[in-house]
Parts: C-alpha cells; structure tokens; sequence
C-alpha cells in the first residue's frame, strides 16, 4: 500500500506511553495507593469440587480484619463477561462461591491494615468443606451418574437445570451435508486435541476499589473493558451506573485474560463497601494460574472434496472444556464452526459444539477465541487433503479459501458480512519465495539426527464482530473528538491497549482525519462516567472499530472547523479544505482558489475561545457493519532434533493483510508475538491436572512450561510482511492484526513437523518427549 | 506467608551456637530461593530462620593445598564471574549458567542447593564428577563428607540438624582431563532440570582413558554417580562406540520418576544422549600429546 499520501498513517512514530513505561513511571492497577488505603486477600480453596459447610470468621476479625463471606454478598448470580446479549447469557456466578468448583476457588475474603495482617487473618479463617468427587475429563464429566457441577444456572432471566454437566450446546446445519459427503471423490479426517494454556500475561489481576460518600464506587481494575465492569457492578450491587465509576488504567498484557470482569472485582467492591475505606486486592501469581485458561478442545473434523480439490463440505464435532464457570462459552461454539467455514468455502456443513462443566480453571477468550484451536484441525487436514490428491498444499489452499466477494460469518451464524479486501494471494505467493516453499523436503526423505521441515498454515481473524444488523453480540465502540484552544486535540475513549500500540493507532487516525501533527493528539485518560460505551478490546477490533469511532468524530469535528472557518472568513464551507501546513508544523483550513483566505486550526480553536463561542467537539458512537477478515499466512521452517526431540525454529515468513498498516512497528511486532505465543502453544505449553484438581505446576512458573526467551524465535530469522491492501470499510482502510497473528502457528508447526520426519500429530502440544516417542515407534531414530 | 523469627547471627561461631541451642526448630536460611517457596505452600512450617548471609567465613572462593574451596554461601551468579571457578571449576561454571533465572541465581547458593537436596540440583552432577567433599561444621567440631555419601534422598543429606555446610572442596582438575556439564529442561530458561549430566574424563599420556567419572540429576532420588559405565572407559580410547556403550550403560543406572517434567522413559533416552554428548565433546577437547 502507498502511504505517501499520508502524513502520519504507515510511518514509525514514538508511542506516547513508551517513555513511562521505559522508565518504570507507568502506574497499573497494583501501583495505585489511595489515603486510608487497605488491603484485601482472598480465602483460596484448598479443594476442587467441595461444599461449604460452614465458615468461621471470628478469629481473623479479632485481628482487625473485615471479612466477607457468602453471607455477605448480594446473592446476584452473573456472567463475567457480558458481550451476548441479556436474555440468551449464561449466569453462574457469584462474588464469593456458593459452592467450591475449582481449586483455589475463593470462598471468603479479608482487608486489613497491612498485606501481611491481610495474610495472617486470611489464614485465620475456619473453613468446613464436604468434598465432593472432582471432574477433570469432560467426557466422564458428561457421563450420566457423575456428580453435578451445577444443579441449576440463569439464562436470561431463566432458571434452567444443568444435565450431565453440560453448559450449552449449538448446533448448525447447512446446505445438504450428506449429499456432499456422497459425491466425494476424498474425505479426510482427525480427532484433534488441545489444551486449557494459561494466558501468562505479565500483570497478575488486579483492583482498588474505593467507596464514595454517595454511596458510589470508583474502581482502577485491570480489565479489558470499563464500561462492561461498571455495568456488572451497578448490577450485583444494584447501584446506580452514574455511581460507578471505572478508570482506564494501562493493562500489563492480557492476552484476552481479562476479557471478563476479573474474579477480584466484584471481590474487592464488596470488601470496600463493607469496610467502607479503599481496598486494593491483587492475585498472587498461583491463584492467577488457577482463574483463567484458554479453552481446551476436542476437535472431530472431516472434509469431503471432489477430485479436483474442491472442498465439498464439513462435518465437525466439538467439545470444549470450559472449566468451572461459564465465561461465554455459547458464543465460543457460535464461532468455532464460524472459523471453519470461513476459513474455506464450505457450503455444506454440520456441526456440534458442546460446552462442559469440569472442575478445573475457567475457560475465558485467549487470542482467537476457538480460531487457533479449530485452525489447527482445518489446516493439518488442508495439508493431508492435498497429499492425498497429490497437489500442492499452497495451491489447494488458493483454490478453496474465502476471499474477495465471498460471504462470511467468522462470528458465528448471525455475523455475516462479504469480504471486501483480500491479500491472501499476495500472502501466499510471497512467503512461498521467502522461505523456499518450492523446494521444501520431501516427507519422509530425511534421515540422521537432525532433520529439516517447512510448513505452511494459513488463517484470518474478523475484525470485530460487528454486521448488518444487531445479533446476539453486543459490539460497538464510541468516542469524543474535541479541540482546545491552542489547536491541540484530545480523543477521549474507553477503548482499552492491551500493550499492542492501538491507542496511539487512534491518535494517528485523528491525526490524519484532522491533519494536525501527531505530538499534538492527547489520548485522554478515560473512566466511565465521562466517555461513551466502548464494549470491549477484543475481537481484533480496537483499530477497526475503535479508530472507526475516532474517526467517525474526527469527522464531525473536521465539519465543524470548516463551517467555523467559512464564518470568519466570509466564504462558503464547501469552498474550504484542510490540509497540514509542514512549515507551520499546523493544520490549516484554506480555499484554494483564494489562498489569503486562511486559518490555521489554533486560531480557529482560539477565536472561538476567545469571542466566548464554542468549544469545537464531537462525540459519536460507531456501529461497524462488517467484520472482515485479517488475514495472516505463517511459513516455518524447523529442525527436529530426533535425539531428543526438540524442535527448534530456523526461520518463519509472518504475513499480514491488515489493511492499511497503521503502526508499521507495532504491526510487526503483533507478528513477531503471535509467531512466539503460536510456538509455544504448538511445542510446549500445557496445564496438566492432577486427579484432585490441582494444577501439576502449582501456579509456579518454573513448571508452567510457558516458554521463554530462549526458546522465541530470533527477530533476525523471522521476516514480516504485509499485502497491498486497503479495507473500504475501515478506517483509512485499515482492519485488525492481533489474533490472526497466532491463529494459524500451531498448525504451521504442526505442518513443519510433519515435514521433517513424516508424522502428523494431532494433539498440543508437539512436545520433545512426544515427538522422541513417535519416532521411536516408527523405527525411525538413529 | 506464615510469621517466623529470624536470627541474625555475625559470625560463624556464633551461628554455630544458635543453632546448636535451637536445632531442629532453627533452620538456616540462605538465599531463600527453596525455603520461601516451601513456606508460601506450606510444604514446611519454620519456627524459627536463620539469616547466613552475614557470616563472612561461607563467603569466597579460595586455593589451598592443591584444592579449590568454595564458600557454602557462594551465590550461582558469582559462579559466573569468579576467576578461580573460570580455571578450576569450568562445570560448575556450565552450571551455574544454565541454572534458573537470573534473578534466581543472585540469590540462590550453593550451600542451600546442596542442603536442599533436590534430585535436580544442578550443582550437584559438576561437584559429583570434580570428586568434592563438603565440610560441615558445628560446635562440636569440623567434618568432611564426600559428596557421593552427603546426599541421601530426595531432601535428606547426612547432614545433622546443628550443622552448618561451611564449604565446599575438590582437587584442582588435572592437565590432560576435561569434562562438560548439560542439562535438559522444559525450556531453557528458569527452569528446574528433567534430567541432568556431567561428565569429568582424564586421558594418559597415550590418550587412553585413565578415569572417567559420569554424574547424572534427577534421575533417581539422589544426583548419582554412573559407576558402571565408568568402568569400562577407563584405559579405553574414547572413541564413538565405548562412547555409545558408556551412554547405554549410564541409561541402565538410572530410576527415573513420570511427572510433570517428563516420563522416566524420556528420562531414561535423554541420559543416554547427553552422556554421549558430554563424552564427545571431552574427548575431542584433550589435546593429545604433540
Ligand atoms: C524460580 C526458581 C528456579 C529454580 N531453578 C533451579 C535450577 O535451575 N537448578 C537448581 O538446582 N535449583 C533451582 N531452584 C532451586 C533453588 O534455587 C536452589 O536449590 C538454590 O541453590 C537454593 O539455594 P538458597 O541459598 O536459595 O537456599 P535456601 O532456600 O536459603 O536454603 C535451602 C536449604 O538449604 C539449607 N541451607 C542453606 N544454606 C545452608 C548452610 N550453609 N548450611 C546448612 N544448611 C543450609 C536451608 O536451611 C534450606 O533447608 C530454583 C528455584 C526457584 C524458585
């Protein structure tokens, strides 16, 4: 894409919180310190799956500390997250457990004057537990007999029975599958395994809650979406929202960790209240481990082609395991059969997610939400079909995949929208060159030691969820836009930077929308009670969707300078135009057929200051009607060690089709980060249960087998690209990158793998003792 | 974290007699890199800690009489930098590279990974191989205990509870010898090791093997010494297939444990792949005589 025609869009600029957070300045949730401050600990359960039959707190008030207990909390039940709409969410949740379902579940909390008098009175607390048998494996939890995670849960307003541990279920049948799968000249098919990864975001969960004279609340969480907290909040504690206030403080990754809001929240609101004094309450590091994972998934797919590789159809049946609380899972089967048929044109296609209660961490949303797991099935079979055919993967993938014109629901069944840019040729023919695709070894032509394999995955994310009409997902985002007297900007949202650079991509949409120099744009600190809703940083859609709200208000204020203009010059607004003076380092609003007649956007601003005017501003709220897809290829290139079975990362060719690049960067960057979280998704990340519901690490990073930076690739071997491409819906043709980043690497390595010693696998993660195991068995070592 | 007391002795001697008036209920604390975490997960409760960190007499490496000693509170990240270690314990040094994280290592001990005991204990295999013995002192007086004898189980070592680990020693490695350290873990960084090895082999002056020694980690419930295939190096030439047959043999030695670091089957194939290795390589680094 040519970016000359803009000023700032496309070119490298300093991220405006890079220097605070350099010089360790920055201040997140766990740095902010309020007068009276106290500070909360939580009752972790020492049980997986237990009933509380009593709680006794009167030791650890005689300490001094404030306790809560299930007694003393709103009886609200809620979902976490709140994207579906009302009436179809899922609740089972309350603050405090009513029942333990998962270890480390807290069941009770404290704030006290120190954290070590928090510590000693948390310790104080008597529990008595009736344990109950723990489920760790979905498919006995499903087993008629086993012990009932839920006896009942919410839907909307509902009350609904729990059968078999099940959480929900979905269903989606099109075209006429049995018919596809009778005229195929090919099928092909695998059961898939992946696990329930834990996010490892840098910043463990955090909150300070402080109670206001009015009854209120402030909150500084960390979160992924103020506007959701604060909603929640008014909800369980039936306060009104005006009352509720939510600060933006920055977020020290999250990975979509903190997609929901946080366990600690509600927690800590309650002990503010009740202690009536601020109350901050940080996770520890284990418990952390023990509240969020990525979905773990159980993955049967078939695909049915013709003998010309025209893909025919697909059969899939899903099971996730969503652990011990419903974050959403609904809209998580709603979408896993969304990325397969959009993946791939299928036109007929029958699908079963089911969703199961274990007794084990919740699953919530981490980087693709389904797409990495259902990415990893479609594509290893995409490689498998086209040996089958013997064709080459890479053209098979051209011939099949969903781009130009095509209609697609990423989203699930109600969030379609027509692809309307498409890089994906461009992607796959360039990272073919890079990496070599066209002499890549042959499998199973290797042998000795080490042996060499190249693998090819591809994948998309929709850029937000956002369609025609409103569906069963709430997204939209909103913005101000408003001009100061100098001539400097402020764009006020709620939208939230998980660390990636998308505010400072807001600040250059304004920028550019507005040509005002990008020093001065002001991102302004954003709380609830004076910004528009935003619903969340998800979905690879902060840029798409929140630039699209800047820009939509950067729109309205551009109007305005000029129609403000026309009236001081005495010219009529549409003969005016904006442009960036470089000299003057200024945006000026001009007519070019009478160049005197001139104002530079300061002394606009100014004079409508000054003659007791106007502030010049707009607010907006910015509904998108497509999703489009963010296209990514992933070429990698492995040595396996066949000694010991180590798999080591030569090379990798990251391609984007993002749209317009906005944060040439950052963008790479998002690349370069979703190749190393995709690497060790593929090679080594796994929590592993132990029978009584114990992590097997035990919240202890030295066997979290998340990887480090020894094992992420070499920035030097991995080369990042992006397609000429310009979304027409986005904002100066932008779209997303973030999750279509991770989506397709597991299966490239799984590919790659395959490659280098010709044998597939089918479960994550590929781990050295895995592989060693496999060659083993099929006499290939030495 | 629980509450405990916490002794902050000056000297050794008066360290020696806190403890020899309070064991069992006073535990030393070094870096504290096991101890906390023990205590955070209430694995152990400590009565009572004592703070080593200022006795000046388990600080410093030294030379005397043909060995190299090393002070008990010697921190990892000082293996590191230290110029003796770089000469005459060029192991521990591999070691000390690989062990943890870097934050780690400025804390953690040597002492305190010994006293531990862990079956993973990366100094361990280097000290194994370099023939060291540790010294133990209390009130009652002073003992040397080879390190094969001082670890006896997962956690336990032949130390008394009123004893301090005051140093550790071994013979300066001899001219025509070399040997390597390497360790397998589920990455390569912070991480406890899923088995380890080391090697120390010294040539004759015909480049025949004269001794060998081979150190294995987290393979049983002790670092061990693979005496078997020791043997039969010893006035061998180390070429690739005695090589092989000393990497089967350390493997047969072994009774590795499935957990969550990896099964004892890998365990038992990665023994025998980094003995080889280490093997090679020492073989290759003896420069033969001119
Ligand atoms: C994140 C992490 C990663 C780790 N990685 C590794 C690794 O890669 N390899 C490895 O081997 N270990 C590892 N460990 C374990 C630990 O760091 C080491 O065992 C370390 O050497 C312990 O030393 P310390 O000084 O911290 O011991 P401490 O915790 O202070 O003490 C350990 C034990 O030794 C006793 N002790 C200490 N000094 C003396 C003394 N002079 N006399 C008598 N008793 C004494 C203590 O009473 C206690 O029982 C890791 C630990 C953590 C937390």
């Amino acid at each position: 894409m040519d970016h000359s025609k803009f000023n700032v869009l496309g070119k490298a600029t300093q991220r405006k919180d890079s220097v605070a957070k350099v010089t360790g300045s920055e201040r997140y949730s766990i740095d902010i310190q309020l007068p009276r401050m106290i500070y909360g600990r939580i009752l972790s359960s020492p049980y997986a799956h237990a009933r509380i039959k009593g709680v006794d707190v009167q030791d650890a008030e005689a300490m001094g500390a404030v306790c809560i207990t299930f007694d003393d909390i709103p009886h609200v039940r809620y979902n976490e997250r709140i994207i579906t709409i009302p009436s179809v969410l899922h609740k089972d949740h309350f603050i405090l457990a009513d029942k333990v379902r998962r270890m480390a579940e807290a069941v009770a909390a404290v704030a006290a004057e120190t954290e070590a008098l928090a510590e000693k009175a948390v310790r104080a607390i008597k529990v008595e537990y009736e344990p109950l048998p723990v489920l760790i494996d979905p498919f006995q939890a499903m087993q008629s007999g086993a012990e009932p995670i839920y006896d009942t849960i919410l839907w909307g307003e509902e009350e609904i029975q729990v059968e078999n541990n099940i959480a929900c279920s979905r269903q989606v049948e099109e075209g006429d599958v049995d018919q596809a799968f009778a005229e195929a000249d090919v099928i092909v098919e695998g059961t898939f395994k992946t696990p329930k990864i834990y996010h490892a975001q840098m910043e463990p969960k955090s909150v300070v809650c402080r109670p206001e004279s009015d009854g209120g609340l402030t909150i500084w969480p960390t979160t992924q979406s103020i506007h959701n907290v604060r909603i929640l909040l008014g909800e369980i504690f039936n306060i009104p929202l005006s009352k509720v206030n939510v600060k933006r403080v920055p977020i020290g990754g999250t990975f979509g960790s903190s997609i929901q809001m946080n366990s600690v929240i509600p927690i800590c609101a309650a002990l503010a209240l009740k202690a009536r004094r601020p109350v901050k309450l940080t996770l520890t590091r284990e418990e952390d481990m023990h509240d969020h994972t990525r979905y773990g998934t159980w993955i049967a797919l078939k695909l049915a082609a013709k003998k010309d590789g025209t893909l025919l159809g697909a059969k899939m049946e899903l099971v996730a395991d969503i652990g011990a609380h419903n974050i959403q899972p609904y809209s998580f089967l709603g979408v896993c059969v969304g990325w397969l048929v959009s993946l791939y044109k299928l036109p007929n296609v029958r699908y079963r997610g089911t969703a199961v209660y274990t007794n084990k961490a919740p699953s919530c949303a981490m980087q693709g939400f389904g797409n990495p797991q259902v990415t990893f099935a479609a594509e290893t079979l995409m490689d498998e079909l086209a040996e089958k055919l013997g064709t080459d993967s890479l053209e098979l993938r051209l011939k099949n995949y969903i781009g130009l014109g095509d209609t697609f629901w990423g989203q699930g069944p109600l969030v379609r929208s027509i692809v309307q840019s498409d890089g994906v040729p461009e992607l796959l023919r360039q990272g073919a060159e890079i990496i070599d695709w066209e002499n890549r070894p042959k499998p199973g032509s290797q042998s000795g030691r080490f042996r060499r394999g190249v693998g090819l995955a591809r994948g998309f994310h929709t850029s937000s969820a956002g369609a025609p009409q409103p569906g069963d997902v709430i997204d939209f985002s909103g913005a101000m836009v408003k001009v100061n007297q100098d001539g400097s900007v402020d764009v006020i949202t709620a939208l939230m930077d998980h660390g990636g650079g998308t505010l400072d991509a807001l600040a250059k949409i304004a920028a550019e929308a507005l040509c005002v120099p990008l020093e001065k744009v002001n991102l302004a600190p954003a709380e609830t009670r004076s910004t528009v809703y935003d619903c969340v940083t998800h979905a690879t859609r902060g840029v798409y969707a929140g630039g699209g709200a800047v820009l939509k208000a950067a729109e309205g204020v551009r109007q305005e300078l000029l129609e403000t203009a026309a009236h001081y010059l005495n010219v009529m607004p549409d003969a005016l135009t904006l442009k960036l003076d470089k000299q003057q380092s200024q945006g000026v609003v001009y007519a070019p057929s009478i160049p005197e007649k001139r104002m530079t956007i300061s002394e606009i601003a100014t004079r409508c200051w000054t003659e007791s005017w106007k502030t010049i501003a707009t607010v907006e709220s910015y509904r998108p009607v497509n999703c489009p897809p963010a296209y990514v290829t992933v070429f990698v290139e492995v040595e396996v060690d066949t000694w010991t079975g180590e798999v080591r990362t030569k090379r990798a060719a990251m391609g984007s089709d993002c749209g317009t690049v906005i944060n040439p960067d950052m963008a790479v960057g998002q690349l370069e980060g979703g190749l190393s979280k995709g690497m060790g998704y593929a090679l080594c990340e796994c929590n592993q249960w132990e029978p009584d519901g114990q992590i097997a690490s035990r919240g202890y990073w030295v066997d979290a087998k998340t990887p480090a930076i020894g094992e992420t690739p070499y920035v030097q071997d991995i080369h990042s690209y992006f397609a000429d491409s310009y979304e027409p819906s986005g904002p100066f043709g932008a779209k997303g990158i973030g999750e279509a980043a991770t989506n397709p690497v597991a299966a490239a390595y799984a590919n790659a793998v395959y490659n280098a010693i010709n044998i597939r696998f089918y479960e994550l993660p590929i781990t050295p003792e895995v592989i060693l195991k496999a060659v083993e068995e099929k006499g290939q070592s030495k | 974290m629980p509450e405990f007391d916490l002794l902050m002795p000056q000297t050794l001697p008066e360290a020696l007699e806190m403890l020899g008036d309070r064991a069992p209920d006073l535990t030393p604390l070094a870096g504290g890199t096991n101890v906390i975490v023990y205590m955070r997960e209430d694995r152990h409760r400590y009565k009572m800690l004592m703070d080593l960190t200022r006795l000046n007499e388990l600080h410093g490496v030294r030379r005397e009489d043909g060995h190299l000693v090393l002070g008990s509170a010697t921190t990892i990240a000082e293996l590191l930098t230290d110029p003796l270690i770089a000469e005459h314990g060029a192991l521990l040094r591999q070691a000390a590279a690989v062990f943890a994280s870097p934050l780690v290592r400025n804390r953690a001990t040597v002492g305190g990974n010994l006293v531990d005991a862990s079956p993973a204990a990366d100094t361990a295999p280097p000290l194994l191989v370099m023939n060291a013995e540790v010294e133990l002192a209390s009130q009652k007086g002073v003992r040397r205990v080879p390190m094969d004898e001082f670890m006896v189980g997962v956690n336990e070592t032949l130390r008394q509870p009123e004893e301090l680990l005051v140093s550790i020693r071994w013979p300066l490695p001899a001219t025509r010898s070399a040997g390597g350290f390497s360790k397998i873990g589920l990455r390569k960084g912070a991480v406890c090791s899923v088995v380890s090895a080391a090697v120390m082999v010294e040539k004759d002056e015909d480049g025949l093997c004269q001794s060998a020694r081979i150190a294995l980690g987290a393979v049983a419930t002790r670092p061990i010494r693979a005496y078997a295939a020791e043997e039969i190096l010893v006035g061998q030439p180390l070429k690739p297939q005695i090589i092989d047959l000393a990497g089967q043999l350390s493997a047969e030695t072994v009774k590795p444990i499935d957990d969550i670091r990896g099964s004892a089957d890998y365990r038992r194939r990665m023994v025998e792949v980094l003995v080889r290795r280490l093997l090679s390589r020492a073989a290759q680094e003896i420069v033969p005589r001119e």
